[in-house]
């Protein structure tokens, strides 16, 4: 059994270190924006194209709609840029929301479609295999069960799976999750909850064990 | 506190995420070792975290970056011919380009001048690493010299202040002090045509008394301060 706790300082750490730097740039950015710099937009472009690809990506399961999708997040976002408010939080949850309402659009679009869909029309991707002192059979290990953990997320619902995705993908916090969903906290944490669980027995229906 | 299989379902995160109080997660431990359902449970999501928390990100198309400045910025022109090869050189003109380049040049020229190198007639066996070095070592001992003779001439004007202000401190011997017998004389009082009045002499006396002394003491600048100031005629 792995020692609780680990999961969660991971978590916690990467995204307080990154937060208050991330934020202030963004907003400086995002004021020169306002004022026409045509570099300070494709600065912030470059800054979250990964992660906003990464979110359609895990999201959607296919590379060619997570481009898509993706050029039509930041059309949005250069569109309505002029309404975004500090209030509403960081840039970054910002585009986040915005992000998530268009693959909630976009899912519900194409319901009737997916059913005839096969995965294996989806684009392959290749991940940033960062090794990280892994050894090699623990990175063929790691990545085995990566593809079948992306596999099986394009199996849970949409409501669950975009909180797994932001929670344990995207490493954001439970309140910031609160403002791109636009729901309680504890709506929040039973989502996350929920969607490990169910993710978990659709791993075990795929054959997927615990080493 | 009885933990039951429904709890261990319901904060099955919150473990995970170390959000239980000790007394929370060791009711869940015991549990959890106790019922093999849940111990399965457990483990398997354990696992799903281990493959979510190893999946890296993954790299976008490298033209969406492009396609996304094309449809919000509009296409991009394509520079050509002079424009394409000395574009980059309008970046110099940027104020923080500008400042730095003022900077480093400010400091190059302090450390050439440090090290010796002359920057009206520069040769260029200056900058060769030897006599860079002699240039150094040289400038180095010439401050070292002047700061040494500073601080001994300092030392040598504090013990000449010293004792002189010592010797106006020092009581006058009762002869020297015994006014004369001169009528209309006040204690104290000097006489001016009589220059070389007992009180006076004994302290011309006894300041060069202390400076011959001194002299003795302090060789180095015998020849220089102490010398003078005893040619000098006390009045």
């Amino acid at each position: 059994m792995l020692a609780p706790g680990n999961f969660g300082v991971k978590l916690v750490a990467v995204a307080g270190f990154e937060a208050d730097d991330t934020l202030e740039q963004d907003a400086q950015l995002v004021q020169q924006c306002l004022q026409g710099d045509g570099s300070a937009w494709e600065e912030l472009v470059r800054r979250h194209t990964r992660r906003i690809f990464n979110i359609c990506y895990r999201f959607t399961g296919n590379g060619t709609e997570a481009e898509d999708l993706s050029q039509e997040v930041f059309l949005r976002v250069y569109k309505t840029i002029g309404s975004y408010r500090s209030a509403y939080g960081g840039f970054a949850t910002w585009m986040t929301s915005v992000t998530r309402n268009l693959l909630i659009d976009h899912y519900r679009r194409t319901k009737r479609d997916r059913i005839t869909d096969s995965l294996e029309d989806a684009m392959p991707m290749v991940e940033n295999k960062e090794s990280a002192g892994r050894r090699p059979d623990q990175q063929l290990l790691l990545g085995e069960l990566s593809s079948q953990v992306h596999t099986a997320l394009t199996k849970l619902s949409p409501e669950l799976r975009e909180a797994v995705i932001l929670r344990d993908l995207q490493q954001l916090e439970y309140n910031e999750i609160r403002q791109v969903l636009d729901v309680p906290e504890g709506t929040v944490k039973s989502r996350i909850n929920r969607g490990r669980i169910e993710l978990a027995r659709i791993l075990q229906q795929m054959g997927v064990r615990p080493s | 506190m009885t933990w039951t299989c429904e709890q261990t379902e319901a904060r099955l995160s919150d473990y995970l995420d170390g959000l239980l109080t000790p007394d929370e997660r060791h009711e869940f431990d015991m549990h959890a070792n106790t019922c093999e359902d849940c111990a399965q449970f457990v483990a398997s999501v354990s696992h799903l975290l281990t493959g979510l928390h190893s999946m890296e990100q993954v790299e976008p198309p490298p033209l969406l970056i492009y396609s996304i400045l094309n449809q919000t910025l509009g296409p991009r022109e394509t520079k050509r011919g002079w424009r394409a090869t000395f574009g980059w050189l309008s970046g110099l003109t940027s104020p923080r380009f500008t400042y730095s380049a003022v900077s480093l040049a400010a400091s190059l020229a302090i450390l050439l001048a440090a090290s010796g190198v002359s920057l009206r007639k520069p040769k260029l066996a200056d900058l060769s690493p030897v006599n860079i070095y002699r240039s150094v070592d040289r400038q180095a001992h010439l401050v070292y010299a002047h700061s040494t003779k500073f601080v001994s001439d300092l030392r040598v004007v504090y013990e000449i202040q010293s004792r002189l202000n010592k010797d106006n401190d020092l009581p006058s011997t009762p002869a020297t002090t015994m006014p004369q017998t001169a009528p209309g004389k006040s204690p104290g009082s000097t006489d001016s045509t009589r220059p070389d009045a007992p009180r006076q002499q004994n302290r011309a006396n006894s300041i060069k008394r202390e400076l011959e002394v001194l002299a003795m003491e302090v060789p180095a600048v015998s020849g220089t301060l102490c010398g003078q100031l005893l040619r000098r005629r006390i009045p």
